[in-house]
C-alpha cells in the first residue's frame, strides 16, 4: 500500500453565501489547488462529496468543477453519504491513491442549501434517515438526536447545561475561525433560553444550515515530497455502519459506525486514543460531541460529560474536540463537512491554523458520520 | 402484495408485521431479506401486538414540511411487550414532557401519511 499524504486545503467560507453551488465549488477546490502548488493537470481525478445539489439545479457536478479548473478530460465522481459524505469521499480517495490507482486526487466538498428556508432544509434533511419509519413520522434531525440526547440524560449522570457547554466551548473556538459561520460568543444562560427545537434540544444545542465548500489535494509521499513540504500523512482510515433507523439499535446512547470505524483507523495507524493531540468530530448537536468522545475512546461511555465539564476537550485540554469551531459554530454545509475536518487538520499540522493553534500537536483525527450515524469514517493524521 | 404493503396493513390494524427466522428464530420487521444474524433468507410471518413501551421520544415543535399543522408532537420509540423489537412513530397530541414520561405503556393505532401512528394506552 502506498503512503497517502493531503498536500493541499483550501476552501470558502461557511455560512448563507451568494454564490451558485457549482461557484463556490470551483473557488475551494482552486485554493486547494494552490496551497498545494501544483497544476490543474498533475491531478488524476475529482472525487465531489455533495447530497442536495437538486436544490440549487446542478447535479453531475464533477465535470463543471473540473471543466472550470481547466481540465475538462479528467474523470470525476460524486458521492453522496448524507453528512458523511465529504469523509466518505476523502476515504475512497485514499483508497484508489493507497491502491496505487491514482497519485493526485483532488476531493472537494460542497453544499448549498439555506436558500430553501428552515422548513424546506429540514424536510431535505429528514430524507437522510429511514424515511418510512422516521422522516415520514415527522421525525427531523433535531428530533432524532433529541430521542438519543433523552436517553443519555435518563441514562446518565448528565444535564442539558453539560450539552451547552459543549455549544460554549465550539463558539469559543469559532471566534477565532475566520471561515466559521456563527462567529460570536455565547453563554449557558443563553443555550438554555434559546428556542426548543425538539425536546431537550434547543436551537444553541443545533448547528446551523450551511452553505460552504472545502477541498484538499490527496496524493502519494512521492508526489508530494516532489511538490512541497507541507503536507501531512494519513496513518489510518476507517468506515463502518450503523443500523439505518435508530429503532434498530440495541443502544440509543452510541453510534456504532463510529465504534467500527474507529477501531479500523485505530489499527491501520497503529495507535490508539490516547496518542491523538486533538479530533475534529461531528457535533451535529450537542450530544453528539460527547457521544462520538466515548465512542472514539476518548472516554468511558457515560463519562464524556464529565470530560466537558473539567474543560478536558477545550482547546489547550488534554484532547481538544473540534478547535475549529466544529458543527456547532464553524457549520455544517453537509456535503462539505468532513472534507473540512480535514482542511483543519492540515492547517493544524502545518502551522497554519494562526490563533486557534493546539500546542505541540503532531497527530490529529477526524470523524465525521451521515444521519444518525448509519455510515461513518474516522481517519487519522500525522504531521511529517 | 409487497412487505412494505402488508406491513401497513398490519399496522392499520394495530398490528406488527414480523418475520422469523426459520433457521435461528432470530425476529425482525417485515421488509428484512436476509437474517442479520446467520444470513438465511427463509422466514415465516409473527403478527406481534403493536403494544410496548416508550424507550425515548422527542417533542418536535419545529417540523418539517406537512406537519406545522400538527406541532407541537411527539416522535416515539417503543420497545414492543412480545420481542425485544422496537418501532418508531408518531404521537400527536403531546406538549410537554412530563405528559410522557419514559416507560409509558404506548400502542400503534394506525398508519397514514405520518406513518406508523402511536397513542398512549
Amino acid at each position: 500500500m502506498e503512503k497517502v499524504c493531503v498536500l493541499g486545503a483550501g476552501g470558502t467560507k461557511y455560512g448563507k453565501l451568494e454564490d451558485s453551488i457549482s461557484d463556490i465549488a470551483i473557488q475551494a477546490s482552486a485554493e486547494a489547488i494552490e496551497s498545494a502548488g501544483i497544476q490543474p493537470k498533475e491531478i488524476n481525478a475529482g472525487y465531489i462529496s455533495n447530497v442536495f445539489g437538486v436544490a440549487d439545479k446542478q447535479v453531475h457536478l464533477g465535470p463543471v468543477i473540473m471543466s472550470n479548473l481547466g481540465i475538462p478530460e479528467k474523470p470525476s465522481l460524486t458521492i453522496e453519504s448524507a453528512c458523511g459524505s465529504g469523509s466518505v469521499s476523502f476515504r475512497e480517495a485514499f483508497a484508489n491513491v493507497a491502491a496505487g490507482f491514482y497519485d493526485a486526487i483532488l476531493v472537494t466538498g460542497v453544499e448549498k442549501i439555506t436558500h430553501t428556508g428552515t422548513e424546506w432544509t429540514t424536510t431535505y434533511f429528514s430524507y437522510c434517515s429511514d424515511f418510512f419509519y422516521e422522516g415520514q413520522a415527522g421525525a427531523s434531525f433535531p428530533g432524532l438526536f433529541a430521542s438519543m440526547a433523552l436517553a443519555y440524560l435518563t441514562e446518565f449522570k448528565a444535564t442539558e447545561e453539560d450539552f451547552a457547554e459543549v455549544a460554549v466551548k465550539n463558539h469559543d473556538n469559532g471566534l477565532l475561525n475566520p471561515k466559521a459561520h456563527l462567529r460570536k460568543k455565547i453563554t449557558i444562560e443563553d443555550v438554555m433560553k434559546s428556542p426548543v427545537v425538539a425536546s431537550p434540544l434547543k436551537l444553541y444545542d443545533c448547528c446551523p444550515f450551511s452553505d460552504g465548500a472545502s477541498s484538499v489535494v490527496l496524493c502519494s509521499e512521492k508526489f508530494a515530497k516532489e511538490h512541497s513540504k507541507d503536507y501531512i500523512h494519513v496513518i489510518g482510515s476507517g468506515r463502518g455502519g450503523s443500523p439505518a433507523a435508530l429503532q434498530g439499535r440495541e443502544h440509543m446512547t452510541t453510534i456504532p459506525s463510529t465504534k467500527i470505524a474507529a477501531e479500523a483507523a485505530y489499527k491501520m495507524a497503529g495507535i490508539t486514543p490516547k496518542d491523538i493531540d486533538f479530533a475534529e468530530v461531528h457535533d451535529c448537536f450537542t450530544v453528539a460531541e460527547i457521544i462520538d468522545s466515548e465512542d472514539l475512546g476518548f472516554f468511558e461511555k457515560g463519562k464524556g460529560v464529565q470530560g466537558v465539564r473539567e474543560g478536558q476537550t477545550k482547546r489547550n485540554g488534554e484532547i481538544p474536540l473540534n478547535p475549529s469551531g466544529g458543527l456547532k459554530s464553524k457549520g455544517h454545509p453537509i456535503g462539505a463537512t468532513g472534507v473540512g475536518q480535514v482542511v483543519e487538520v492540515f492547517e493544524q499540522l502545518t502551522g497554519k491554523a494562526g490563533e486557534r493553534t493546539v500546542k505541540d500537536a503532531r497527530i490529529g483525527l477526524t470523524h465525521n458520520f451521515g444521519a444518525t450515524g448509519a455510515s461513518c469514517a474516522v481517519h487519522i493524521f500525522q504531521s511529517v | 402484495m409487497s412487505a412494505k404493503q402488508e406491513f401497513v396493513d398490519n399496522a392499520k390494524a394495530g398490528k406488527v408485521l414480523a418475520k422469523k427466522c426459520t433457521k435461528c428464530g432470530e425476529l425482525d420487521l417485515a421488509t428484512i431479506y436476509f437474517c442479520k444474524k446467520c444470513g438465511n433468507k427463509g422466514f415465516e410471518n409473527a403478527v406481534l401486538e403493536g403494544k410496548g413501551t416508550v424507550v425515548t421520544y422527542t417533542i418536535i415543535t419545529v417540523p418539517p414540511s406537512g406537519f406545522a399543522k400538527y406541532t407541537p408532537y411527539a416522535w416515539v420509540i417503543l420497545n414492543l411487550d412480545e420481542s425485544d423489537l422496537k418501532i418508531s412513530g408518531f404521537m400527536a397530541g403531546v406538549k410537554n414532557t412530563s405528559e410522557l414520561p419514559i416507560g409509558t405503556k404506548a400502542k400503534i393505532t394506525g398508519f397514514d401519511d405520518r406513518g406508523i401512528l402511536i397513542e398512549k394506552q
